[in-house]
């Protein structure tokens, strides 16, 4: 990608009288998203943690980090060990990871594993290019933004798992019974993202693109894309978040094979340790999946003002 | 460019309806002889003889692939069969009833699982914690107590269990609470007792709680809790099939009550139950028929508390 691609549309923001052009759009849901004001100020990451802008150097990122984690698990382990509740059915970290270790020895650990990664990636796939397709054209043919507004809105707080007796009754409870839930919660995320990044073109550069003679790849390709890209980045990640827990929760409810389902079994089984461990696994892979997930961001968007922080202003 | 995104667009939203259109074709069902079948069935003790069954190639003896696929409760599983995800299903006699009397065309094709008909030493009991007051059912008057599903086979048995020890059954309040989080809200005492069946029922003795009913053996001396079904529908064009099924799954049963030590070494394949737990638990009993006599006073105990909206009809059910 060509860094000075994104000329006038992003790098020099008007800041004016920009705003969010129609405002049909409805209000975002994540704080974490870009706002329709792209200020010249404000990067659009106010994530937990330092922001890339004044980062502290990788290591000692990574070891704060990891002091969390141990300060959590020493918390856990007191709590447990006092006896606030019961070890038997909240058991110290310390045998759960002791049950984690042991569940790592099993093959069908891992096979879960495998079953849940699978239904997440394919759904977020799925759930991505879908909503990208489906959200550029709407939001480039402003009759189709009016006729879908509000049928989106209808549909976007649906909660995928009011969808658990459908996805039963269509695929039993195998994988496809999964993604349905996965791409159903995954899609939104991304389709409201979309729509407000194609929105917020700057409409001068659009103007400028065209007298300039710009055809409609070039403008797509030069204008549209690396404006929307920033938005579609945040919406993949948090699709990304949202997809692990709608995998892991449609295995635990409907049965498909998974972590989740593995989950439902210790439980039934009162194997109470063993369900804490898995329960431990899903929030590493989550972790896991995040990181992932905001390395290809700050990749795509090398960029972006938000990822070359203050350096760019 | 507007019409070639007009185009897009159309294209976007007709292509997920035409996918979804070649997917809707009914699954798994193959009727060309090779007789590939899968069964839904839920990770619990009461399904063990089809898996020691399958071990055994009781199925294969007869012509059958058999695939066991786990669901979470009868919630996956009778969908799962009336939409032909799964041929046959395993479910306790109550949902059944329930979907029959709701016109789901369900029919029974072999004995799940039944009470040991023993009372204190059945598979399932009406539990209290270790400090618990109550001594009997009639105490139930009154209390709060957990069934693993409202409205269905846990309530009905426990109201019954008040009335024979001579107490109110509308006094008592029923909470729903999945049997793996009986023991600890006995502890807590969040509720006043529980009906827990295996392994709940064990972790709780182990806790010190104690059973003071067998709600089961209150319904009727040799209760059939569960049946193996199948869709009407798919019993009318498949009846080899389902009479090969039907023989594959008694000579399960019979093996399955021949051999516990078994039972107790393939529940280690499907189940985590804990090694000292497996030693320690009540199993069911797996009589090769059903009981109908027992059925139809669930049915009626069912009618009594309102569970049904019209009447069920145990002949429909039943083979």
């Amino acid at each position: 990608m060509t860094a000075a691609a994104p000329g006038p549309g992003v790098g020099s923001p008007p800041g004016t009288g920009q705003g969010s052009p129609s405002g049909t759009g409805a209000p975002l849901t994540d704080t974490a998203a870009p706002g329709p004001e792209l200020g010249p100020g404000p990067r659009p990451q106010p994530e937990l943690g330092p922001g890339p802008g004044k980062s502290l150097p990788g290591p000692s990122n990574a070891l704060l980090g990891l002091a969390g984690i141990l300060g959590f698990l020493v918390c856990w382990e007191a709590v447990s060990r006092a006896g606030a509740v019961s070890a038997d059915f909240f058991p110290p970290a310390s045998r759960v990871l002791r049950a984690l270790a042991s569940e790592a020895a099993e093959p069908a650990f891992w096979s879960a594993l495998g079953d849940t990664l699978t239904g997440w990636a394919l759904g977020l796939l799925i759930a991505t290019a879908a909503a990208l397709a489906t959200g550029t054209v709407i939001a480039v043919v402003p009759y189709l933004r009016e006729v879908t507004a509000s049928t989106v809105e209808f549909l976007r707080p649906i909660p995928s798992v009011a969808l658990i007796p459908l996805a039963v009754l269509l695929y039993g409870t195998d994988l496809r019974s999964t993604l349905l839930l996965v791409v159903y919660a995954a899609f939104w995320q991304v389709l409201v993202q979309v729509l407000h990044g194609v929105q917020d073109v700057d409409p001068v550069a659009e103007e400028t693109a065209r007298s300039y003679g710009l055809g409609t790849w070039a403008r797509i390709r030069h204008l549209l894309w690396p404006t929307a890209l920033p938005y579609v980045m945040t919406g993949v990640r948090l699709a990304a978040a949202v997809a692990l827990i709608l995998a892991v929760t449609a295995e635990l409810v409907i049965g498909a094979p998974g972590l989740g389902s593995r989950i439902a079994v210790a439980q039934t089984s009162q194997a109470v340790p063993e369900m804490y461990a898995l329960v431990v696994v899903t929030g590493l892979v989550g972790l896991l999946i995040n990181l992932g997930a905001r390395l290809v961001e700050r990749r795509a968007l090398f960029w972006h003002q938000s990822v070359r922080g203050e350096a760019a202003l | 460019m507007r019409r070639l995104l007009i185009g897009l667009t159309a294209l976007a939203i007709v292509a997920p309806l035409t996918a979804c259109g070649s997917t809707d074709s009914p699954g798994g069902r193959r009727d060309d002889g090779s007789a590939a079948i899968t069964v839904g069935v839920i990770p619990i003790v009461d399904v063990a003889p089809i898996y020691l069954g399958e071990k055994q190639g009781f199925y294969r003896d007869r012509g059958i692939d058999l695939t066991l696929k786990t669901g979470q409760g009868g919630a996956a599983i009778v969908p799962g069969v009336i939409s032909g995800q799964f041929q046959f299903g395993f479910s306790n006699v109550t949902s059944l009833l329930v979907a029959q009397a709701n016109k789901v065309p369900v029919r029974a094709v072999a004995n799940g699982g039944a009470s040991t008909g023993r009372d204190g030493a059945d598979f399932g009991g009406i539990t209290v914690g270790k400090d618990s007051a109550l001594k009997t059912a009639k105490d139930l008057a009154g209390r709060k107590v957990a069934v693993n599903t409202l409205k269905n086979i846990g309530d009905t048995s426990v109201r019954e269990s008040v009335r024979k020890a001579g107490g109110d059954p509308d006094r008592v309040t029923f909470v729903e609470l999945a049997f793996d989080q009986m023991a600890a809200a006995l502890d807590s005492g969040q509720v006043d007792a529980a009906w827990a069946v295996e392994p709940a029922l064990s972790t709780i003795k182990g806790r010190g709680g104690r059973v003071i009913a067998s709600n089961f053996v209150d319904v009727a001396p040799d209760l059939t809790v569960a049946l193996y079904f199948t869709s009407a529908e798919y019993a009318r064009r498949n009846p080899e099939l389902v009479e090969k099924f039907r023989a594959a799954t008694k000579e399960s049963l019979a093996y399955a009550t021949g051999h516990p030590d078994e039972v107790r070494e393939i529940l280690t394949t499907y189940t985590r139950i804990p090694e000292a737990t497996l030693r320690a638990m009540t199993l069911p009993h797996w009589p090769q028929e059903p009981n109908r006599a027992s059925i139809e006073t669930l049915a009626a105990l069912g009618e009594k508390d309102g569970i049904f909206k019209s009447a069920p009809d145990p002949d429909e059910l039943l083979p």
